[in-house]
């Protein structure tokens, strides 16, 4: 059984060492040791929230969660087509949600994103280029939103060069960089994108 | 988005919660525009959220402006609770 220690990490990096762990290692248990308070309750809701069961153990310093998949979803890993994770994505490619008057435009695309905080059924990852990295930077109303579904195992990407050209490389708020490679790839492989 | 003690104002329309949003942000008042909780009721989807210690604070600058919400809640337990004013 595969084990990551995630101690002195600091939110959201658990959880997003889990879930790859857990895509990488499909079928198979997992240790991970983690500090208590925030870490050990992201990593544990999430997958919970996943369909994992999660058995934890205290230890001298921090908590060790054994996460195991439920009877079921082994087979189901198994008879998802290679290359069709099922995965999906979104694309973020504005600070406004549908044309119109600017004002509402950025009212309604922070409104759907706290709205995603109420939804189980999130995206695997959400992409945002553009004025989109507007939303996971310094000055973003949302940028806490995010970080929030980045906790419940929705990766939250901003486009390096979009970063770059608002000068805002070294401002992020939410998520982290990623590079057209990954924007391009994830979409491709994704099984449904969702553009906003 | 709405903890345990926190306030949500709830507007009649998209035109007020927004105007009003604006007043109280100009007066530096850590207020948030969230969508209306699923468990209330409300035509426009918008609201105004705030913290119990900045409740006297809001409420005084909104009744100024003529900008006061048709409803008022307060979460307590999980639960909203309207607040009679």
């Amino acid at each position: 059984m595969k084990t990551i220690d995630c101690r002195n990490m600091a939110c959201p990096q658990p959880v997003v060492l889990v879930k790859r762990a857990l895509e990488e290692n499909p079928g198979e248990s997992l240790t991970v040791l983690v500090d208590s308070g925030a870490p050990r309750e992201n990593v544990t809701r999430f997958a919970t929230n996943r369909g994992f069961l999660v058995a934890e153990t205290p230890m001298g310093v921090g908590f060790s969660l054994v996460v195991s998949g439920k009877a079921g979803s082994i087979e189901i890993a198994e008879t998802v087509a290679p290359g069709a994770k099922g995965k999906t994505v979104m694309l973020v490619g504005s600070d406004r949600l549908g044309d119109g008057p600017e004002e509402l435009g950025r009212l309604l695309m922070k409104n759907f994103m706290i709205t995603l905080l109420d939804i189980n059924e999130l995206p695997d990852s959400i992409f945002f280029i553009n004025t989109g990295v507007l939303l996971t930077t310094e000055g973003s109303e949302i940028a806490e939103v995010l970080e929030k579904l980045e906790n419940m195992g929705c990766e939250i990407l901003s486009c390096g060069v979009c970063l770059d050209f608002f000068h805002r490389k070294d401002k992020l708020a939410a998520g982290s960089v990623t590079n057209m490679f990954t924007i391009a790839e994830g979409m491709l492989k994704a099984q449904s994108v969702i553009r906003l | 988005m709405v903890q345990d003690g926190d306030y949500v104002a709830v507007f009649n329309s998209i035109h007020r919660v927004m105007k009003a949003e604006k007043i109280l942000k100009q007066k530096k008042l850590a207020i948030m525009l969230i969508p209306v909780p699923r468990a209330l009721q409300s035509d426009c989807g918008l609201a105004i959220r705030y913290d119990s210690a900045l409740r006297n604070e809001v409420e005084r600058v909104l009744a100024e402006e003529g900008f006061l919400p048709a409803e008022l809640y307060v979460k307590q337990h999980g639960e909203y609770v309207k607040v009679t004013t």
